[in-house]
């Protein structure tokens, strides 16, 4: 009985790999197809869609402005989000509880209405629709994610090596920078790979706060509508091997950093 | 001439004046030091994450924004009566709560076992390459896995090839532009916010409980249902919750996959900021009505999972 579930749900599982993989394989395949035409089957193949891509002076610009934008605004999370997980772990003083759940808002609220939300404080602003409004609406949206991080590994940190610092003379800022911040570096590597992630493959508060110039997910999203093309294929694989990479790499070396510092 | 300091970098900060003294009038006792720490995240949360929610719901309630020059605003209520009044407001409102309830189940149905496998079934050492090749696919962004699953399911998609060459169909279904087209993508979507509650609840419980109650006779799916089942209930609210509103937020997979009668509420929000028009208090009350009602369906869930979840304790 026991042998018979195991057998049963290894299946599922791997059908749940074969669910989540296979279309982005089949999306990867038609974007080498001969043909303007999608759809199977393939009969011959080509490399001419990806020779348009490296060609395409606007793709090449679109991905560096999504580039740009998830590097700026990770710089802005990541700061105030240690920050803030620095403040909230470990203390305990009032309203720790409404300014945890104020820390949290950013993540829960639905994409529309945060996209929406934003767009209507930056008018009120006085923020044009453009690069800083989205880098700034990313900076504001992953402050969470870097703050749940973060707080989860200085909940780990051995109190003592703080207090042997400070009982050294070394004045609060000193300890700080030279035994808690080493401690944190894993995890605010870990956090901001997954902030420059979420802020490159971000569509919604990049389309409502986005100028002339689109984003990467943008600009696909404008040619996904004006009909399919194995072009769009080559443009959505190059990121997605982009994101791919950054992630398994972030993965790994986060892993191995956390198993150094352990040992 | 200046004498070279042989100290360490740390050493000659900390005895540098400039330093030494604002150091002292920044951490002078313990009040001062937490006045110093909480006033950046105070300031931070409250203008940044609190204050477009609030300028949102205040714009809402106005008669006109952004407020034209030597005009004064007024406050009004039409913006929420008009959501009453006609069919194309509400009607995709509730299709948009119908549809991330039933996603949100699927979601759950599909990822359970999943979550379960993972957690029960394989060894600590191969279960973190397993999650990490779930994982992959999720660093891909939203548009891209979009797209992924409109040529699976096109007309002269995968789906409708395979169907055919097996000799199930003859013609290809159209799955496209239909609320099925929709799910898949929704559940393809944030299948790994559900998987990720389950998978941390269940590697939580302990193994020893299920074999006393196999000791005591009780059979698998007994089991399951008395000890698993209960002791997860918490990782499938939260699961479930992180879900729904994830689902409630899409835009542009609805406008991609879904067709004319499958219009949901954030195509509706979303058409008052398009045209250059007045109708930005209108999409702002559309919002905040969206807000408060996923804030009141995932309360009054939470709600019922936890008497769920207290009834079975005792």
């Amino acid at each position: 009985m026991n042998r018979g579930n195991r057998v049963l749900l290894s299946c599922v599982y791997w059908a749940f790999v074969l669910y989540v993989f296979v279309p982005l394989l089949l999306m990867i395949l038609m974007g080498f197809k001969d043909s303007k035409f999608i759809g199977f089957p393939i009969r011959s193949w080509t490399l001419e869609w990806y020779q348009g891509v490296f060609a395409d002076t606007e793709v090449i610009s679109t991905f560096g402005y999504s580039m740009a934008i998830a590097a700026l605004s990770t710089l802005v999370s990541v700061l105030v989000g240690t920050w803030i997980a620095v403040l909230l772990e470990g203390r305990r003083f009032r309203g720790r509880t409404i300014l945890f759940g104020l820390t949290i808002l950013p993540a829960l609220i639905p994409g529309i209405i945060s996209a929406i939300a934003f767009r209507i404080y930056a008018r009120g602003l006085g923020i044009e629709p453009g690069m800083g409004a989205i880098v700034w609406a990313h900076a504001v949206h992953n402050v969470p994610f870097v703050v749940l991080v973060v707080m989860a590994r200085l909940s780990t940190l051995p109190k003592s090596q703080v207090e042997a610092a400070r009982d050294l003379g070394a004045d609060p800022l000193i300890s700080f920078l030279r035994i808690t911040l080493p401690y944190l570096i894993p995890s605010i590597l870990g956090a901001t790979v997954f902030c420059l992630l979420l802020s490159f493959d971000d569509f919604i508060r990049s389309y409502f706060l986005g100028g002339y110039e689109p984003t990467l997910p943008v600009l696909i999203f404008a040619k996904l509508r004006s009909g399919m093309s194995p072009e769009i294929n080559a443009i959505a694989t190059v990121a997605l091997v982009l994101t791919a990479v950054i992630g398994i790499w972030a993965e790994r070396f986060t892993r191995r950093q956390a198993r150094e510092s352990d040992a | 001439m200046v004498e070279s300091d042989q100290r360490p970098f740390w050493g000659r900060l900390s005895g540098w004046g400039p330093y030494r003294s604002s150091m002292r009038l920044l951490s002078a006792g313990p009040r001062r030091q937490f006045l110093v720490l909480v006033t950046l995240p105070v300031l931070w949360v409250l203008t940044q994450h609190l204050g477009p929610m609030v300028q949102m719901a205040s714009v809402s309630l106005t008669d006109a924004y952004p407020v034209a020059p030597g005009t004064e605003t007024h406050w009004t209520f039409e913006h929420y009566l008009k959501f009453f009044t006609d069919r194309i407001f509400w009607m995709p409102f509730f299709r948009t709560l119908i549809f991330a309830s039933v996603f949100t189940f699927v979601t759950l149905i599909l990822t359970y076992p999943v979550a379960y496998y993972l957690a029960r079934h394989v060894s600590p050492k191969n279960r973190m390459l397993l999650l990490l090749l779930l994982l992959i696919p999720f660093w891909v962004g939203e548009i891209v896995r979009t797209y992924a699953i409109m040529i699976l399911l096109g007309n002269t998609g995968a789906l409708n090839l395979l169907l055919q060459s097996i000799g199930l169909i003859e013609r290809p279904i159209p799955f496209m532009y239909t609320s099925f087209s929709m799910g898949v993508g929704i559940v393809y979507l944030t299948a790994l916010y559900m998987l990720l509650p389950l998978y941390s609840a269940l590697e939580k419980l302990p193994r020893s409980l299920n074999e006393a109650g196999a000791d005591l006779g009780a059979g698998a799916w007994t089991r399951f249902r008395r000890i698993t089942l209960p002791l997860t209930l918490e990782g499938i609210t939260s699961g479930c919750i992180l879900v729904f509103l994830i689902s409630t937020g899409f835009y542009a997979t609805p406008v991609l996959l879904g067709g004319p009668s499958t219009t949901v509420f954030a195509q509706t929000i979303a058409g008052f900021f398009h045209v250059a028009g007045n109708e930005w208090p209108t999409g702002a009350a559309f919002a905040t009505i969206m807000f408060l009602a996923a804030l009141i369906v995932t309360g009054v869930f939470q709600k019922l999972m936890n008497g769920l979840r207290r009834g079975d304790v005792r």
